[in-house]
């Protein structure tokens, strides 16, 4: 926390940076080509995305990041072990300082489209928003600290990230709707917990609905992911 | 002193086993240290040196055998031990987003310890390690020697029974070590300390009691005095050579009853199987290349090769 203040500037910058280009390139850039999107201008389509993106892009990658540098590269986690904390102490602090991480770049990025976009939503939608960008940070950061408990090389979290991270997300309806899949594939896809964030997200943001199946999808998917998490570092810790 | 149920042994194992694999990297060891020593773990690169302090500090498990640490089971009762000990690990693991300061800090607060009582503790260790002007610097702008200080003042925060330093000097330059080595000097009666070391003069300064070992195994165990009255009767000569030296070095280490050959230059340090071994040497090298022969007293290096049969620096 203490170091993410003191980064705080430089972090905004390329915090905000990336969704904001992303909006700007194909919100405003593509708006001309592109019609409306179920009923919605494009730009107000795939900003709940973007901001989601932001956020559990975040959650992974502090979590992997910070696990596997804290563990490979400084070797904090061994003067952590050596304290009367516990390895589940350390592993549940790694996943809500990923966690936070994720909710903190969300909440920023959110006011900053708010402040520079046309873009309106009301706070009720607001809050019913939240908890689907809360579960899909948690599970994110779950998963960012599996890759960073297990795999030692970093070049090997950006592989999984390109391979398994990105193409979750855009599967997941962030840039086109659901609707654009074959018909046979639209359950399968419904299944993902990244469309259940990512299409949840935006239906609670843009219409204030709140998607039980997705709801339930994503409290099942984090609660397994967290168990994996602690449990997989903890065996790791005891080799 | 040496007794499995002394309730004053402030480490305590028996039969410690602990296989990599196929590797055994540490073999049914067992030892009791004393409350209040300075314990002295002395062996070779792989010996199995890290991977006993890193089963007492409960970071890794044991294969098989029993650990105590102050009478706490380290296998069943981790989080009690290492409330009680305090660890300087081999390679320094400060966190080097924090500074010297906020290292500390988060250290005494993994400890439970509240800014009342951790502020002035470590005001105080500030000015022992000779840091305190640089404390709200980040380690990375510190020497080698300023950051292993560091590391040695953030295991004493929380006033540790038991401190373990995993070569704490390996890497320094003369000065540094010496500062280090006064500093753990500093600390004896305060508190048990059980360090390993690469460096014979180490153990020889610092510690009232020395164990070498190599391959897992206790080889000897001692005061540094009586490890060297042990091997007063080793025969350790010391033979310099005019020319040849290449040559000569290729016959010393083919002759039976030459155990060992130390070669630094033109001058081998020899230890021989006895004494009747010297006139057959001599005979065999003859005389014409011998500028110097003679007797050694044995160093504690001399114990440490004769028993592990290579010099301690890789
Ligand atoms: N994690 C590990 N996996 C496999 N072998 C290891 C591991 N750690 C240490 N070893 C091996 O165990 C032996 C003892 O190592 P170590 O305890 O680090 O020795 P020392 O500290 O005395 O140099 C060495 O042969 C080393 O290569
Ligand atoms: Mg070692």
């Amino acid at each position: 926390m203490l170091v993410l203040r003191r980064s705080l500037f430089s972090e905004f910058l390329a915090v905000v940076a990336y969704p904001l280009t992303l909006y700007l390139a194909f919100g405003v850039g593509l708006k001309g080509y592109i019609a409306d999107v179920e009923g919605l201008p494009y730009p107000v389509f795939i900003a709940p995305g973007l901001i989601t993106m932001t956020a559990v892009n975040a959650a992974f990658d502090e979590s992997a990041w910070s696990m596997w540098f804290h563990r490979r590269v400084q070797r904090t986690i061994e003067e952590y072990r050596v304290t009367p904390i516990t390895v589940y102490d350390i592993v549940v602090g790694k996943i809500l300082c990923g966690f936070s991480h994720g909710i903190i770049k969300g909440v920023v990025v959110t006011g900053v489209i708010f402040l520079f976009t046309p873009f309106r939503f009301t706070l009720l939608h607001l809050l019913i928003y939240l908890v689907f960008i809360t579960l899909g940070s948690m599970i994110f950061s779950c998963l960012g600290t599996i890759v960073g408990t297990t795999i030692n090389k970093p070049e090997n979290i950006g592989r999984i990230q390109a391979v398994v991270i990105v193409p979750l997300i855009f599967m997941s309806g962030i840039f086109f709707p659901l609707s654009s899949y074959p018909a046979a594939l639209v359950p399968v896809v419904k299944l993902l917990p990244t469309t259940a964030a990512f299409d949840g997200a935006r239906q609670a943001l843009l219409h204030g609905a709140f998607p039980p199946g997705y709801a339930a999808n994503l409290v099942i998917t984090a609660t397994v992911v967290f168990v994996l998490a602690v449990a997989i570092f903890n065996r790791k810790m005891s080799e | 002193m040496v007794n499995g149920t002394n309730s004053a042994a402030a480490i305590a194992m028996h039969g410690i086993t602990k296989l990599y694999g196929e590797l055994r990297a540490v073999d049914d060891f067992s030892l009791d240290v004393a409350s209040g020593t300075i314990f002295g773990l002395l062996g070779p690169n792989g010996a199995g040196k890290t991977t006993l302090i890193r089963i007492l500090t409960t970071l890794l498990r044991p294969t098989s055998g029993a650990a105590f640490v102050e009478g706490r089971n380290v296998l069943t009762e981790g989080k009690e031990v290492r409330r009680l000990i305090g660890v300087v690990p081999q390679e320094n693991n400060l966190d080097r987003y924090l500074t010297a300061r906020e290292n500390l800090i988060l250290h005494a607060r993994m400890h439970g310890m509240a800014p009342v009582d951790y502020n002035p503790r470590i005001d105080e260790l500030f000015e022992l390690i000779g840091l305190a002007g640089r404390q709200h610097d980040f380690p990375d702008t510190f020497s080698g020697g300023m950051q292993r200080r560091l590391v040695v003042a953030r295991a004493l925060v929380h006033n540790p029974r038991v401190l373990f330093l995993d070569e704490p000097t390996t890497g320094l330059d003369p000065q540094s070590r010496r500062a280090v080595w006064e500093y753990i000097a500093s600390l004896k009666a305060k508190m048990t300390i059980f360090l390993t070391t690469h460096f014979m003069d180490e153990a020889d300064v610092l510690c009232d009691r020395i164990l070498i070992m190599d391959h897992g195994r206790a080889l000897v165990d001692g005061t540094a005095a009586e490890l060297k009255e042990r091997f007063a009767h080793a025969h350790i000569y010391e033979v310099e050579f005019r020319r040849n030296a290449d040559r000569y070095e290729a016959m010393l280490r083919n002759l039976p009853y030459v155990e060992s050959a130390e070669r630094s230059g033109n001058l081998f340090r020899l230890t021989l199987a006895g004494e009747e071994a010297l006139k057959t040497l001599m005979d065999e090298l003859g005389s014409a290349d011998i500028r110097k022969i003679c007797l050694r007293e044995p160093s504690l290096e001399d114990v440490f090769i004769a028993l592990t049969g290579r010099t301690v620096r890789d």
